[in-house]
């Protein structure tokens, strides 16, 4: 029962796995195309953010190990060091969210002030200065 | 050890936060305030100098955890030369900017000053520290604050050129994450002394991969083309004293970060054939570019733009004499650039419509200010009797040594294209098409004492380029000798001699 438990486990772990890698890959070009085709500011300021959340996937995701455990030395818990899910993307992917709400902020800040002298949000009519 | 390179992070972010308390106490305190940080950041400088000339490096480790897992701070000569310069023109970029805007409301002043110290504040953050993800966090700093400060004023342009900083920001800063990723899988590890040492073990495709990642993300804010699109705008678009710490402060960062990566993190093979190739492309169009423009500012960008081009070219020549020629030039181009942008600041303030051809015969009115352009103008250039002559002939002579004539040639063409377009503006300014009457803004007297040191650095340093050229060669070598700086970062307490 345990065996086949694991095995099952196994087999959901690399799906998880391929999916995390998948889905953060997909997220990236997604945002990609957004940034590039899209004429609208906030849906380039949008694809610039959909860019950041599949990086931050992907960082949480090779921190991730199977069966793993929070990196705390905690009772019960004396021996998981070799169990232990790397805690470094997880601080990093902290940050990296922050610094991502900033530049979205700054963004939208900026559109809205664009928004005011210009009356549109369309990159291809806001050419004042050389694009 | 009482003064600590922590200082340079630490006091900033302190008086940052404590400027709109105090505001309410003195509307004068806001601008007061950071004068006080940029000068007890030059004490810093001296005495840190002092101590790296005695021990070779320094390596100061945050909240007692030791290098590899802890973040810390390092300070080696070539770091340390770069922060002293940030930290002097700091001073005297906010000693310019004193009187700057004197009408505004206080909200505007209290963010305007806030701002400029935390971009000068993440420069020099990113080059001290040794943690390569702390590096990131300071580059977006930088990013953040030049952004915010490029659409200061709330015209209808101003925001088009943040708007546009931020896309091209944005997507480098993605980019530097991805790069960070990646390296972090293959070498398990962020601080840089330790990944430089793990390096060997990553397969080349990788590692190129990752070296690409990082140029893009890190030439955005070095003014790498094509990645430099942000910049004629930024810079004309910006506050004068802005205009110039981007060109004397934030670049010189970006080219830190640049180097660093490709000297110490990285030995791939054909880097510096790219740095070379890279630099020249970007010298080459942007001097073309320069010479075309009609905005006095957009000019003084695109130049900008040239000779951070020279630059990477200098440090991609490799070797001992191009890397100090390169660190020559990162130095004069810092003073003299900087006092392009102020006195050029002023003159435009007093055009009609900011174009060069609106100067006409402004030296009558302007002459002390003119002459300090004319200073900077033919300082970087190259012409004898000042510092710019220097550092240009000691890159040549270095491309020289390594047969590299094409270089040479380009890069004697591109004088000669740089000649003719501040020849033409010092032109203007002293030999009128008419007579203008118009009534001159003359600046304050503190922006006078700003100018003139730096345009007394200029001259000094042009008749005796000896006063650094020891120091710089000391660094020079430094650089290139990446197994001290592993050793000594792992390892701190074995100082290097």
């Amino acid at each position: 029962m345990q065996e086949q438990f694991n095995e099952i486990f196994t087999k959901y772990h690399e799906i998880i796995t391929i999916g995390v890698y998948g889905t953060s890959i997909a997220l990236m070009l997604i945002g990609l195309y957004a940034v590039l085709t899209k004429k609208n500011l906030v849906k380039m300021v949008i694809g610039l953010s959909i860019v950041d959340a599949g990086i931050h996937l992907l960082f949480v995701g090779i921190g991730y190990i199977q069966n793993g455990t929070a990196p705390i030395f905690s009772p019960g818990n004396e021996n998981a060091g070799d169990r232990m899910v790397d805690p470094v993307p997880q601080a990093l992917v902290l940050t990296a969210i922050i610094i991502g709400f900033a530049i979205t902020a700054v963004a939208l800040s900026l559109i809205i002030r664009l928004y005011k002298h210009h009356n549109t949000a369309k990159i291809d009519q806001i050419k004042y200065l050389k694009w | 050890m009482v003064i600590s390179p922590i200082h340079y992070i630490f006091v900033p972010l302190v008086a940052a936060f404590a400027i709109p308390l105090l505001s309410k106490i003195n509307k004068e305190l806001p601008r007061i305030i950071p004068g006080i940080v940029m000068f007890y950041n030059i004490i810093i400088s001296f005495v840190l100098m002092q101590e790296v000339n005695e021990v070779g490096y320094i390596s100061e480790v945050i909240a007692g955890w030791e290098a590899p897992w802890g973040i810390n701070l390092v300070i080696t000569p070539f770091s340390g030369f770069l922060v002293s310069l940030i930290s002097v023109l700091g001073f005297l970029i906010w000693l310019y900017g004193f009187r700057f805007k004197k009408v505004i409301d206080a909200g505007e002043l209290r963010s305007y000053n806030i701002l400029q110290m935390m971009m000068i504040t993440g420069a020099i953050g990113i080059i001290i520290t040794g943690d390569i993800f702390n590096m990131f966090v300071f580059l977006e700093i930088v990013a953040i604050t030049a952004i915010s400060l490029t659409s200061f004023y709330r015209g209808r342009d101003g925001a088009e050129a943040g708007f546009k900083y931020l896309l091209i920001g944005g997507f480098a800063s993605a980019l530097i994450l991805l790069a960070i990723l990646i390296l972090y899988t293959q070498v398990g590890t962020l601080n840089m002394a330790e990944i430089a040492e793990r390096m060997h073990t990553v397969p080349q495709g990788i590692k190129a991969t990752i070296l690409l990642l990082f140029i893009v993300g890190f030439g955005i804010e070095a003014e790498l083309f094509p990645l430099n699109g942000w910049a004629p705008d930024a810079y004309s678009q910006a506050p004068g004293p802005t205009s110039s710490a981007f060109a004397g402060i934030v670049v010189k960062a970006g080219v830190y970060g640049l180097i660093r990566i490709i000297f110490t993190l990285f030995d791939v093979d054909g880097a510096y054939d790219f740095l070379i190739t890279a630099g020249l492309i970007t010298m080459i169009i942007a001097e073309a570019s320069a010479l075309r423009q009609t905005n006095l500012k957009r000019m003084l960008a695109y130049s900008s733009i040239g000779q951070m081009g020279l630059a990477l070219i200098a440090f991609g020549i490799g070797t001992k004499e191009a890397v100090f020629g390169a660190m020559f030039l990162l130095f004069n181009h810092a003073v003299i650039k900087s006092l392009l942008f102020m006195t050029g600041s002023i003159l435009i303030y007093n055009s009609k419509d900011k174009t060069i051809n609106s100067l006409s015969g402004i030296a009558k009115k302007l002459p002390f200010i003119s002459i300090l352009f004319a200073i900077g103008a033919f300082a970087i250039v190259g012409l004898p009797p000042f510092s710019g002559f220097w550092s240009k002939l000691y890159v040549l002579t270095a491309a020289a040594d390594e047969n590299m004539i094409l270089l040479i040639a380009a890069i004697l063409a591109v004088s000669v294209v740089e000649i003719v377009y501040y020849f033409r503006v010092v032109g203007k300014l002293y030999f009128p098409d008419k007579e203008s009457n118009i009534e001159v803004y003359r600046p304050k007297f503190n922006a006078m004492i700003a100018m003139g040191v730096l345009g007394v650095v200029i001259l000094v340093i042009g008749f005796y380029p000896d006063l650094i050229t020891g120091y710089l060669h000391n660094a020079a070598d430094i650089l290139l000798d990446k197994a001290s700086y592993i050793r000594f970062v792992l390892n701190a307490d074995l100082p290097i001699q």
